[in-house]
């Protein structure tokens, strides 16, 4: 838009920055040393344990100061019983700053344990386990256990979903739109599941002060419209074709599903990590079952052309190997903040995928056809079903 | 030309996900610069930091030792300003101070509003003879009403129940001290158990006439701190420090005989109790008789009661001492004994 000359760029700059120098000119004066206009009440420290993890004979806590001031740790106990400890790298704590409390501790292999932590102002936070196991260390070893973990759950069944493609391509046009109508109501039902899955682990280990769920919706707004932009440049520079269309489309799902794998290897890390091991061994089943269906959402745009065999690994590839970078960072570095943020890119991912969908087969039919009901439904409910098995 | 693209958005993917894991494993190693320092854990294990140590049972690094001091208030006996009324009998005159705004490291590291009388927790322990009058001068300093209210025999208008002393208020609690025994003071406000629970409370020894055998006296209380107010104890002490006497051994002699007046003033846990290792003990329930109750190594009490133990160490060493509650134990109240050739 032009603006009128008339207006000079000095007082386009002032009359951005008058605004901006009256609100610093009250925050000053609110925060004003001595100012004790608006001191009621007590501030009250939160501290947050964010990740408990188990070596040799010690414990391991990892905790950050999630209240509004400086706080100093003094104790820290295990169940509730006052442990020797450590804290590093100092005990007392910014905003937002994290330490590591490492309890020296002969701890028994599948036990719950409670980690309690307790400020100078005698409040006690604690964070807890349901089966203690060994940490896994990022060595060799545990790198190529969680990659085939990744491989397991992500990439072998994208690519066993990805054979159904000469199914698809023998359907009529109908029975072709339940398809990739069910394909959409897939990926509407891993969106969703993504989102309630980051609300939970924010619930239960995120602290208030970081805002979970305004943090996710955030998180899967930006995903989803950020994906949307660079998936229309990239339909729009290439040409007009229809085969071409349909690869972007089938690009832009792997992609799609890619990061919201990366989620559901952070979750299997994660698992191990927190010794849900039995629950582990279900997740992994459960995400191959369920990701089958995502090789199905993948070949479905290019059901109609030929596409080339390496073009399609490719996709398979992209789509499933997230799973083993999502496993690593799960298993062996994985905050909370940091799940709660993958899951929510995946779910905004997700539902920018199911917008392409409709919009790749809006060009061709009604939109809210028989067929494309009935696919969103069998979708979704397909995808309900494969849940219950994790 | 696509799948070009696709390669080169795979390299940055893999090179965004690198950093992160690589920054993410750094972590708080890098700050870290101070010497290093053992952390002893229960057992054989144990760890070396270069960050802060944390451990109550192994040090005492608090700030403010003046007001919560064990090693005096274990063998500190307040007689009184003494004087001998007209008819021969023993005046004996104290001042106790409420108050209750002070802010005390009750562990090393943790701060508690505690409620004082004579700005210590415990509250200065008064002891008299038989027969003594006792007269307390008591000045009540805090922004709360508070009481004195004696165990043992007195008039009921002197019992600091009835009449609540307002902030600012003063009370003359005057009584003979009658019978012997091994008693209590707290105040008497309600809600009670808040009042006590913050450290409102002292110990009040009557000694018999003809008195008790020459020993190594000491006294010890047995208390908790309920410092997050969920009317569960975090810490329990004997005589007001989690742990106290694990890095400072009550020292004693071999073979000499140790008298311990032991007062249980916990709040919100029914039951306290006090087990000597290496040893059993002679106790005086209350010590209002001169008669052994019985000889044991474990000794229970409810909320309020007391008990005069007696006992001597055959061999030198160092022996622990700790509630048989063994969660109040690990949680403050074990302490050892020291016995020295």
């Amino acid at each position: 838009m032009e603006r009128p000359s008339s207006v000079g760029t000095g007082k386009l700059v002032a009359s951005a920055v008058i605004p901006l120098v009256i609100l610093g000119a009250m925050i000053a004066f609110l925060l004003w040393p001595g100012n004790s206009f608006l001191n009621f009440g007590t501030p009250l420290p939160d501290v947050t344990v964010e990740r408990l993890e188990f070596g040799e004979k010690l414990i391991i806590a990892h905790i950050r100061n999630t209240g509004p001031e400086t706080v100093d740790i003094a104790m820290a106990d295990v169940n509730d019983r006052i442990r020797p400890a450590a804290i590093e790298p100092s005990k007392t704590l910014e905003r937002y700053g994290a330490a590591r409390v490492v309890i020296p501790y002969d701890w028994n292999e599948g036990q719950p344990y409670e980690i309690g932590i307790t400020t100078s102002d005698g409040t006690r936070f604690a964070g807890s386990v349901q089966a203690a196991t060994m940490t896994p260390r990022p060595d060799a070893g545990q790198v190529s256990l969680l990659a085939l973990l990744g491989t397991y759950v992500g990439i072998i069944p994208v690519m066993i979903g990805l054979l159904w493609l000469p199914f698809l391509r023998q359907l009529s046009q109908g029975k072709y739109m339940f398809f990739m109508s069910l394909t959409a109501g897939l990926l509407l039902f891993l969106g969703i599941d993504a989102v309630v899955e980051a609300n939970e682990v924010s619930a239960e280990t995120v602290a208030g002060s970081l805002g979970g769920v305004v943090l996710i919706a955030t998180v899967t707004v930006v995903s989803f419209l950020a994906l949307l932009y660079v998936s229309e440049r990239l339909v729009e520079r290439k040409s007009k074709t229809a085969i071409v269309g349909a690869s972007s489309v089938a690009l832009m799902i792997a992609v799609g599903i890619g990061l919201h794998n990366l989620g559901e290897g952070l979750a299997i890390g994660g698992a191990m990590v927190a010794g849900e091991v039995a629950l582990s061994t279900f997740l992994i089943v459960g995400f191959t079952l369920h990701n089958t269906t995502e090789g199905l959402a993948i070949v479905a745009p290019v059901a109609r052309q030929k596409p080339r065999i390496a073009f399609l690994a490719l996709l398979g590839f992209i789509a499933g190997a997230p799973a083993i970078a999502g496993a690593w960072i799960g298993g062996f570095i994985a905050s909370p903040i940091a799940s709660v943020v993958f899951l929510a890119i995946g779910a905004g991912a997700v539902f920018q995928v199911v917008y392409a969908i409709f919009k790749f087969a809006g060009g061709k039919e009604k939109f809210l056809s028989g067929p494309v009901v009935a696919g969103i439904a069998t979708g979704m409910l397909l995808m309900y079903l494969t849940t219950l098995l994790i | 030309m696509l799948n070009a693209k696709l390669l080169l958005a795979a390299v940055v993917a893999v090179a965004v996900f690198g950093t992160i894991f690589a920054a993410s494993s750094l972590g708080p190693r890098a700050q870290a610069q101070n010497e290093e320092k053992l952390v002893q854990g229960h057992a054989l294990e144990s760890y070396t930091t270069t960050g802060d140590v944390l451990d109550p049972e192994h040090q005492d690094n608090r700030i403010n030792t003046e007001e919560i001091d064990p090693d005096r208030y274990l063998r500190e006996f307040n007689y009184g300003r003494v004087s001998t009324l007209p008819d021969g009998t023993t005046l004996r005159e104290f001042t106790i101070i409420a108050d209750d705004s002070q802010t005390l490291e009750v562990s090393p590291g943790i701060f508690y509003n505690a409620w004082t009388f004579n700005g210590t927790i415990p509250g200065p322990t008064i002891r008299a003879t038989e027969g003594d009058l006792v007269r307390i001068n008591f000045i009540n300093n805090g922004s709360k009403s508070h009481t004195m209210h004696f165990h043992s025999i007195h008039e009921a208008h002197m019992d600091g129940v009835f009449e609540v002393i307002a902030p600012g208020g003063r009370f003359t609690y005057e009584f003979t001290a009658e019978p012997y025994g091994l008693f209590l003071y707290h105040c008497h406000v309600q809600p009670i158990e808040e009042h006590i629970a913050h450290g409102l409370y002292g110990v009040y020894i009557i000694d018999p006439k003809e008195g008790r055998p020459p020993a190594d006296e000491m006294l010890m209380l047995m208390n908790g701190y309920d410092t997050d107010f969920d009317t569960e104890n975090n810490f329990y002490t004997v005589n007001g420090i989690p742990f106290y006497y694990m890095h400072h051994p009550i020292q004693i002699e071999n073979g000499r005989l140790v008298r311990v007046y032991l007062v249980n003033i916990l709040e919100f846990d029914p039951i306290n109790n006090f087990h000597l290792h290496g040893n059993v003990y002679d106790v005086y329930r209350t010590g209002t008789g001169l008669t052994v109750d019985e000889s044991t190594d474990m000794i229970t009490m409810s909320q309020g009661e007391r008990s005069i133990l007696e006992f001597s160490y055959n061999y030198p060493g160092l022996y622990m001492f700790h509630a048989h509650k063994t969660e109040f134990a690990e949680k403050g109240w074990t302490g050892t004994f020291l016995v020295m050739e």
